[in-house]
C-alpha cells in the first residue's frame, strides 16, 4: 500500500482549500485545460466553480435544460405522438441522431469558466436557442411524410432557405407554418457536434463538385445528396444564401426538392432605392406564391402583430448593446450573444425569445445597478468581424479564460439593426425588404466595402481595442478584401488577429491551430502572458 | 408513524437520485456515454442505412410559372 505523503499533507493550505471549495479557484489558478480527456473534449470531471455557481450550473443549467428538453418535446410535439415522431426522426436522420443528443456539451463548452451573473445571463441564451431548435425539430418531424407525419400539416407548410428571414411569412402565421430547411440539419449541427457536417461536405465533393467553394454551400447540397432531407413542406422559397457561393447549392436543391419553388434572391448591390423596390416586389411575389400554393390569405393584422413583437426584441437588443458598449456589467459572453442574436434575427419572432429576454433583463439590470464587473479578468475588449468558425464558436470562452480577451460584440449580431415600421403597407414593405437585404453575412461580409468597413464605427461604439478578424479561407468575398483590411489595420494602428478557418469544416484549420495563432499573437505582438497556461495547448481534435 | 417512515424513505430515495445525478453531472458521465457508446452506434447505423439515390430525381422544371 502506498504510504501517505505526510510532507505534502503538511504543506497543504487547508484554509485556502476550503476557500476554493466554497468560492471556487481564482481565475489564474483554475487550470481548466487539465480538465479535458485528451483528444475527446470530454471532461475528466466538470468544473468546480465554488458551491453557489456549481450548484447553479448543475440545477439551473444541466438538470433544468435536460428537463426542459423532455418538456419541450412533449409540449411542442403535441403529446405522445410527437415523441414517437421525434424518436423516428432521431433514428432516421444523421444530423439529428448523431448530433443533437450532445446538446448539453455544447452548452458546457460555451460556459466554461463563467461565474456569477455572466454564467446565468449566458446560460439563458442557450435555453432560448435550444427551445427554438426544438420548435423546428418537432415541426419538421410532425410533418415529415416519410416518417408517417401528418399530411394536413404538410399541406400548410412552406420550407425555405435558412438565410431567408422567417418574418417574410408573418402575414400567414395564423394559417400556416414556415420552417427553414437548413438551420437545424446544417447550421446548428456545426456548433453542437461538428462531426456530422463532414459527411455532407464529403458527399458534395464525391459528386465531383470542387473542394474550394464555401463549405456551407457544399454541406447544404450534401444533405440532399445523402438523402437526409425530411419531407415536411409542400412548396419551397429559396434564396442565394449570403453570396453567389451558393448557386450550385440552389441548382441541386431545385433539382432534388422537385416541388413548386419560388426564388427570392438577395440583391448583390443593395444600397440603391431601385434595388430596394425590386426586393419589395420579390417579397410580394413570395406572398402570392404562398397564397397560391398553400391556400392561405394575406393577413395584415397578423403581419403587424408579429412585426411589433419582433420590434420589441430589437429594442431590448439595443439596450443590451448599450450596456455592452458602455459598461463592464454586460452579463453575456461573446458566443451566447452571437448565436442567440443570429438565430433570433434570422428565424423571426418566437415566444421563447421574450421569455429569455425578460430573464436576461433582470440579470442585466442587477449587474448595472450593482456595478458588477461581469468579466473581471478582461484585458482587451474584442470585436469579432466577418464570417465566424462554426465548429469553434466557443473560442470566445477559451480566449477569455486563457488570455482575458473578452468578445464584446460580433458582426453577426449587428446585421439586423432596425425596427420595421407598421404604420402603412408601403413603409412596412420597404422596411421588410431592407431587413431581408441585411441577411447574415450579406451586409457586412459581401455587401460592399462601405458595409464591410462598418467595423471601424462599431469598434468605437463598443469601446473595443482589438479585432478578431475571421479569415474564412473559402469565402471568396472576404478573401478579396483581405489586403484592404491589412492596410487599414496598419493605418489605424489596430491590434487585429487573423483567425483562419473553413466555416463548418475543422479539417482545414483545426481548433488547436486557431489557438496557436492567437497564442503566438498574444506572446509576440502583445507581449502578454496567459492567465491560464493550461489552456495554451491541449488536444481536442476529436471533440464535438 | 408509518407515514413518517414512508416520508423518510421517499426523501432518502430522492436524495439518492439527486446525488446520483450530481455524480453523472460532475464526472461527465452523460458525455462519456454519448461519446463512447451512443455516437459510435449511431454512426454505424447511419453509415449502413439504405438511402434513395437523389440523383435519380428527374432534372425537370415542374413549376414553370415561377421561373
Ligand atoms: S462564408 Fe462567404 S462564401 Fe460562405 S456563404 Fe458566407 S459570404 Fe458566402
Amino acid at each position: 500500500m502506498k504510504k501517505p505523503d505526510f510532507e505534502k499533507i503538511k504543506n497543504t493550505n487547508f484554509k485556502k482549500l476550503a476557500h476554493d471549495f466554497v468560492y471556487g479557484k481564482p481565475h489564474g489558478e483554475r487550470r481548466l485545460g487539465e480538465l479535458y480527456i485528451p483528444g475527446t473534449g470530454l471532461y475528466k470531471h466538470r468544473e468546480w466553480r465554488g458551491i453557489k455557481d456549481t450548484m447553479y450550473a448543475f440545477n439551473n443549467i444541466w438538470l433544468y435544460n435536460y428537463g426542459m428538453l423532455v418538456k419541450d418535446l412533449v409540449v411542442l410535439g403535441g403529446g405522445p405522438k410527437g415523441l414517437v415522431q421525434f424518436l423516428k426522426g432521431t433514428m432516421r436522420y444523421r444530423w439529428m441522431g448523431q448530433t443533437y443528443l450532445t446538446v448539453m456539451h455544447w452548452v458546457d463548452r460555451n460556459l466554461e469558466g463563467m461565474r456569477g451573473e455572466a454564467l446565468r445571463g449566458s446560460a439563458w441564451h442557450f435555453r432560448g436557442i435550444i427551445n427554438a431548435c426544438l420548435v423546428q425539430i418537432t415541426q419538421m418531424f410532425n410533418r415529415d411524410i416519410s416518417l408517417g407525419g401528418d399530411p394536413k400539416l404538410w399541406e400548410k407548410t412552406m420550407g425555405h432557405d435558412e438565410t431567408l428571414w422567417g418574418g417574410v411569412f408573418y402575414p400567414f402565421r395564423d394559417q400556416m407554418t414556415n420552417i427553414p430547411l437548413q438551420m437545424i440539419p446544417y447550421f446548428v449541427t456545426c456548433h453542437c457536434n461538428n462531426h456530422t457536417v463532414l459527411n455532407y461536405i464529403d458527399a458534395a465533393q464525391a459528386l465531383g463538385l470542387p473542394g474550394d467553394p464555401c463549405p456551407m454551400c457544399q454541406a447544404e447540397a450534401g444533405i440532399f445528396l445523402q438523402d437526409d432531407v425530411p419531407d415536411f413542406f409542400k412548396a419551397f422559397v429559396t434564396t442565394n444564401e449570403a453570396c453567389d457561393g451558393s448557386v450550385a447549392t440552389s441548382v441541386i436543391q431545385d433539382w432534388m426538392i422537385n416541388k413548386p419553388l419560388f426564388a427570392m434572391p438577395q440583391p448583390m448591390q443593395f444600397d440603391n432605392e431601385e434595388v430596394l423596390e425590386n426586393c419589395a416586389k420579390e417579397i410580394e411575389g413570395a406572398w402570392k406564391f404562398t397564397e397560391e400554393k398553400l391556400g392561405v390569405k394575406f393577413n395584415w393584422d397578423e403581419l403587424v402583430k408579429n412585426l411589433e413583437s419582433q420590434n420589441e426584441l430589437q429594442r431590448f437588443e439595443w439596450e443590451k448593446w448599450d450596456v455592452a458598449a458602455n459598461t463592464n456589467s454586460y452579463p453575456i459572453n461573446g458566443v451566447a450573444q452571437a448565436l442567440y442574436r443570429i438565430f433570433q434575427g434570422q428565424y423571426g419572432d418566437l415566444p421563447i425569445w421574450h421569455e429569455v429576454d425578460a430573464k436576461v433583463r433582470k440579470i442585466m439590470d442587477k449587474c448595472v445597478e450593482e456595478k458588477i464587473n461581469t468579466f473581471p479578468m478582461t484585458r482587451h475588449r474584442v470585436i469579432a468581424w466577418s464570417c465566424a468558425p462554426l465548429y469553434y464558436s466557443a473560442w470566445c470562452t477559451w480566449a477569455y479564460n486563457c488570455w482575458g480577451l473578452n468578445t464584446i460584440i460580433n458582426m453577426d449580431s449587428l446585421m439586423f439593426d432596425m425596427e420595421i415600421r407598421t404604420d402603412s403597407y408601403e413603409n412596412c414593405l420597404m422596411d421588410m425588404a431592407r431587413y431581408h437585404e441585411w441577411a447574415p453575412m450579406r451586409r457586412m461580409a459581401v455587401g460592399g466595402l462601405q458595409h464591410i468597413f462598418e467595423l471601424w464605427d462599431n469598434m468605437e461604439k463598443f469601446n473595443c481595442d482589438m479585432v478578431m478578424m475571421y479569415d474564412q479561407l473559402k469565402c471568396k468575398g472576404m478573401q478579396g478584401v483581405h489586403g484592404l483590411f491589412e492596410d487599414e489595420f496598419r493605418a489605424r494602428n489596430i491590434n487585429a488577429i487573423w483567425m483562419p478557418h473553413a466555416l463548418p469544416d475543422k479539417r482545414d484549420v483545426s481548433r488547436a491551430e486557431i489557438r496557436d495563432i492567437v497564442n503566438d499573437y498574444m506572446f509576440t505582438v502583445m507581449g502578454e502572458e496567459p492567465l491560464d497556461p493550461s489552456l495554451l495547448e491541449f488536444d481536442d481534435a476529436n471533440s464535438w | 408513524m408509518k407515514a413518517c417512515k414512508i416520508l423518510k424513505k421517499t426523501v432518502g430515495a430522492l436524495a439518492a437520485v439527486y446525488a446520483g445525478l450530481f455524480a453523472v453531472y460532475y464526472f461527465d458521465l452523460d458525455g462519456k456515454l454519448l461519446y463512447y457508446v451512443v455516437e459510435p452506434f449511431m454512426i454505424k447505423r447511419f453509415d449502413n442505412m439504405k438511402r434513395r439515390d437523389p440523383l435519380s430525381v428527374p432534372y425537370d422544371q415542374i413549376d414553370k410559372e415561377y421561373m
